[in-house]
């Protein structure tokens, strides 16, 4: 809240220092800068980059965000729980799920509410559902910045299939509102129906997957121009704790889904490899889609049967309580205090915040049009982002 | 010493214009609903949409001074680059092999890379609001290297099209030198003449290699993907193009069809021995080798992603060696 | 139908303008010209990033302070005749950010986009549907094709 307040909104920075001690002694070379942004094909998202080039290899970055600055956390200081926790989702577009399933789960650690089975069931199906379609817009994007159409018009051809999922389940496209404080919303009631239709979909993506992933490995085109590029080593992603699939694609076992208890019901395994370039998180996410189908077919074969909300809570004050939990592109932190049922001090931590420092990383010395590859690798989500801030040394 | 051409010989010209206008302009638009949509598994645009129905748009638009410090010379650059595209279809139609000295493969080469110069130019000149003309606060306390001069992004275009001139453009010219070299001559007739008595160049081992090499620099050329690094969407958004508004856009657009048609054309003339003459049967064939060029072209662009210097390099490098190659091999034999 | 209007309705350049929302209606319009589903380019609607070359500037987002001037620009560089659509609740009216009503209102919200630049067609949703993008600039086609 005061990191908020002290920037008012404008100079956002953020820094990593890993790098700075080798940078400054090579200022002298630095041939010229080239600002990218704030509207730019390859980004999607506003933010500002910089990149410092010598022939056209990129020797230094800089990414300044800012832009989507909507002060979150700040208008939702004092707004009803349940208002708070619909305010949350719209944080992103992209993994509006996992905020509100987040903001819910604090609100129960701290009302102290257990959840009926079944609702944490269909609350994991949204969540893994997310997953897809999340990893498939990185595929779709990832691949449009590679300016490889076709792929990227495969990856959003079956990410159609997700997204209707998400449709009949949630009632929208992109903000559902599954999760209530107390279970999930009657709308996302999961009937035999529906359940039929999630097993098919499940069947028609994983098909689709198959061919997608067979072409994209033996195309040795692609696979060339993408290994390689934008290497995070394990010891530098760990320095600037780097999260999510990046993390693991450099060969690091961090899955916080694992010490989960609502993942507890589910066998998946962790998937880990081992360069931290483009190629291997673009694989990471293809091999983690399987498991994100396994772990559906998993909730929705033993979906105990039950009440999906449980209402008979009551509100209290509580102190400060914070949740963190494992989203598609990391670990994702909650954390509000109740006094009389409304919210305060919120503190939000999104994935893409830790991994700003690899981005900036990932590009230093790359060609100039794979800058921005760099960056998507670290599947970058910054309207999530923009919220929380660093305190910058001066 | 001028000679005159003749009434017919006029016509000829421009019947052979006209028609090459008609079909250049169909090109983009089967590129992409025939090719990308089809690989894409979609739809597709109307076929008349981006060839024809864009540029008439933007001719009716509202022509705002581009955003340039020679704002005079930038927006002059499509209609010399349109001028020397029309003059190569000139010089390549039979009726014009009078004029010996121009119909040579040397004033086609000259004319070329007065096109390539075009790309420069106009990456130099342009000055969008797209990247350091955007209003944003970023150089402030706190930022990294506050002292570095900054560049728009057609500055980084204008630069790689410098590098293309020396060595992007080997493969066509080499490959245009195949026919040279196995013909003894650089004047378009005599090689004609030649393709007529021996049957075509494309048909023997130097023919076959030179076809590969131009279709590469032919790609090349054309900035299309995969070599698209002057105008790739990840970095520079259009390159050299990003000021033009209304008629000059339109222009643009005219100019890439009408490139793609005269440099097919131009490829049935050297290594088949067809050229773009209104008055022969082979006219057709003319027509299909600047048809499934395009074709081709569209086919491996959909498949390939954009090529930094790192595969740019070696594919130069290998097709100007085979260029070299099947220079060497149509000498010798 | 003239020539002009003809011409105006086969090539429709569509540039998308994001400015700070929450991604959501970003991606369903990006997906709307990019996903072979929806294919908005069967009805010779092409996605450009390019101003000069924009017939339709689609803006999302409740424009935060920062894209204010970012926006402006855009639209300064887009040539007549050009279509403005504001897409989703954020664009329309500051959407759940200026709307909420906490104890501390948002000050870093210079939107809705009505605030900044004209707009012609408003097509709401949070997030829009990529149907609804597609309904709302035939909606607003008319002032196009029959401008000068």
């Amino acid at each position: 809240m005061n990191e908020d307040e002290i920037s008012n909104g404008k100079n956002i920075h953020n820094e990593d220092n890993v790098r700075n001690e080798e940078i400054t002694h090579n200022e002298n070379i630095i041939e010229t800068e080239v600002a990218l942004g704030t509207v730019h094909p390859a980004a999607l998202e506003p933010y500002r980059l910089r990149l410092f080039v010598e022939d056209e290899i990129v020797k230094d970055a800089e990414i300044t965000i800012g832009v989507n600055h909507r002060g979150v956390e700040r208008i939702m200081e004092g707004l009803p729980v349940e208002k708070a926790n619909a305010l949350t989702e719209k944080i992103c577009g992209i993994c509006s799920n996992a905020h509100i399933w987040n903001s819910c789960l604090t609100a129960e650690k701290a009302l102290g509410i257990d959840i009926p089975e079944r609702a944490n069931y269909i609350r994991i199906i949204m969540e893994e559902l997310e997953r897809l379609h999340s990893h498939f817009l990185y595929l779709g994007h990832g691949c449009e910045v590679l300016a490889h159409e076709t792929f990227s018009m495969r990856a959003f051809s079956i990410r159609e299939t997700v997204m209707e999922l998400l449709r009949m389940i949630g009632g929208n496209r992109v903000q559902y509102g599954a999760s209530i404080i107390g279970g999930v919303r009657p709308r996302c009631e999961l009937d035999s129906n529906r359940i039929i239709k999630i097993l098919e979909g499940m069947d028609i993506v994983e098909k689709k997957l198959n061919d997608f992933a067979d072409r994209f490995v033996s195309d040795p085109i692609v696979m060339n121009r993408i290994t390689g590029v934008g290497k995070i080593s394990s010891k530098d992603a760990l320095k600037l704790e780097v999260t999510g699939p990046t993390l693991r694609a450099t060969g690091v076992k961090k899955d916080l889904r694992f010490k989960m208890k609502e993942y507890e019901p589910f066998d998946f395994n962790m998937i880990t490899l081992s360069d931290g370039d483009v190629k291997d998180n673009i694989l990471m996410r293809v091999l983690e889609i399987p498991e994100a189908i396994s772990i559906i077919r998993q909730a929705v074969k033993n979906l105990p049967n039950g009440p999906i909300v449980d209402r008979s809570w009551e509100m209290i004050d509580s102190p400060t309580v914070h949740n963190y939990i494992e989203v598609p592109r990391g670990t994702l932190y909650h954390s509000y205090a109740l006094e009389d049922g409304r919210v305060r001090g919120s503190v939000i931590r999104t994935p893409s915040m830790s991994n700003i420092g690899a981005m900036q990383l990932a590009c230093i010395g790359n060609h100039l049009t794979d800058a921005q590859l760099c960056i998507v690798q670290c599947d970058p989500c910054f309207t999530c982002t923009d919220r929380a801030i660093e305190i910058i040394k001066l | 010493m001028i000679t005159i051409l003749s009434f017919k010989s006029i016509l000829a010209i421009l019947a052979t214009l006209i028609i090459a206008f008609i079909i250049s302009i169909f090109i983009p638009g089967i590129e992409r609903k025939y090719i990308h949509g089809r690989i894409q598994q979609r739809i597709g645009p109307p076929l008349f949409s981006p060839g024809l129905m864009a540029p008439i748009k933007f001719f009716f638009k509202e022509n705002l001074k581009p955003n340039s410090p020679l704002p005079k010379l930038y927006k002059s650059l499509p209609v010399i680059s349109f001028i020397v595209i029309f003059l190569i279809l000139l010089f390549i139609i039979p009726q014009f092999y009078i004029y010996g000295s121009l119909a040579s493969v040397i004033a086609i080469v000259g004319l070329l890379k007065v096109e390539e110069i075009a790309y420069v130019l106009m990456g130099s000149l342009s000055k969008s609001v797209m990247s350091t003309g955007m209003s944003f606060p970023d150089k402030i306390k706190g930022a990294k290297h506050l002292n570095v001069k900054s560049s728009f992004i057609e500055d980084i275009s204008s630069s790689r099209a410098l590098r293309l001139i020396i060595f992007g453009s080997f493969p066509l010219y080499l490959a245009l030198f195949v026919p040279v070299s196995t013909v003894g001559s650089v004047y378009l007739s005599d090689i004609l003449s030649y393709q007529i008595s021996h049957g075509p160049i494309l048909f023997s081992v130097s023919g076959i290699i030179g076809a590969i090499v131009f279709f590469i620099g032919y790609m090349i050329l054309l900035n299309e993907y995969p070599f698209a690094i002057l105008k790739t969407k990840a970095d520079v958004i259009e390159g050299p193009y990003m000021e033009y508004s209304s008629k000059y856009r339109a222009i643009n657009y005219i100019n890439r069809g009408f490139l793609i048609f005269v440099l097919g054309s131009l490829f049935s003339l050297m290594f088949l021995g067809y050229p773009s003459n209104i008055f022969s049967w082979k006219f057709i064939i003319n027509v299909l080798v600047a048809l499934i060029f395009p074709v081709l072209m569209a086919i491996l662009s959909a498949f390939s992603p954009i090529f930094t210097n790192k595969q740019f390099y070696p594919v130069i490098l290998v097709s100007s060696i085979f260029g070299v190659l099947a220079i060497l091999l149509g000498l010798l034999i | 139908m003239s020539l002009k209007s003809l011409a105006r309705s086969k090539a429709i350049h569509l540039m998308l303008v994001y400015t700070g929302g929450c991604n959501g209606c970003d991606i369903e319009i990006v997906n709307c010209v990019l996903s072979p589903k929806f294919d908005a380019e069967q009805y010779g609607v092409f996605l450009t990033w390019n101003p000069r070359e924009a017939d339709v500037l689609v803006v999302t987002g409740p424009v935060t302070k920062l894209n204010e001037e970012p926006l402006k620009k855009i639209y300064e560089a887009i040539p007549n005749p050009k279509l403005v659509i504001a897409a989703g609740s954020c664009a329309l009216m500051g959407g759940v950010y200026k709307n909420i009503h906490g104890d501390i209102p948002s000050e870093e919200i210079a939107g809705p986009v009505e605030n900044i630049i004209p707009v012609d067609a408003k097509v709401p949703g949070c997030a829009v549907r990529p149907q609804d993008i597609l309904a709302g600039v035939v909606a607003a086609l008319p002032n196009l094709l029959n401008a000068d």
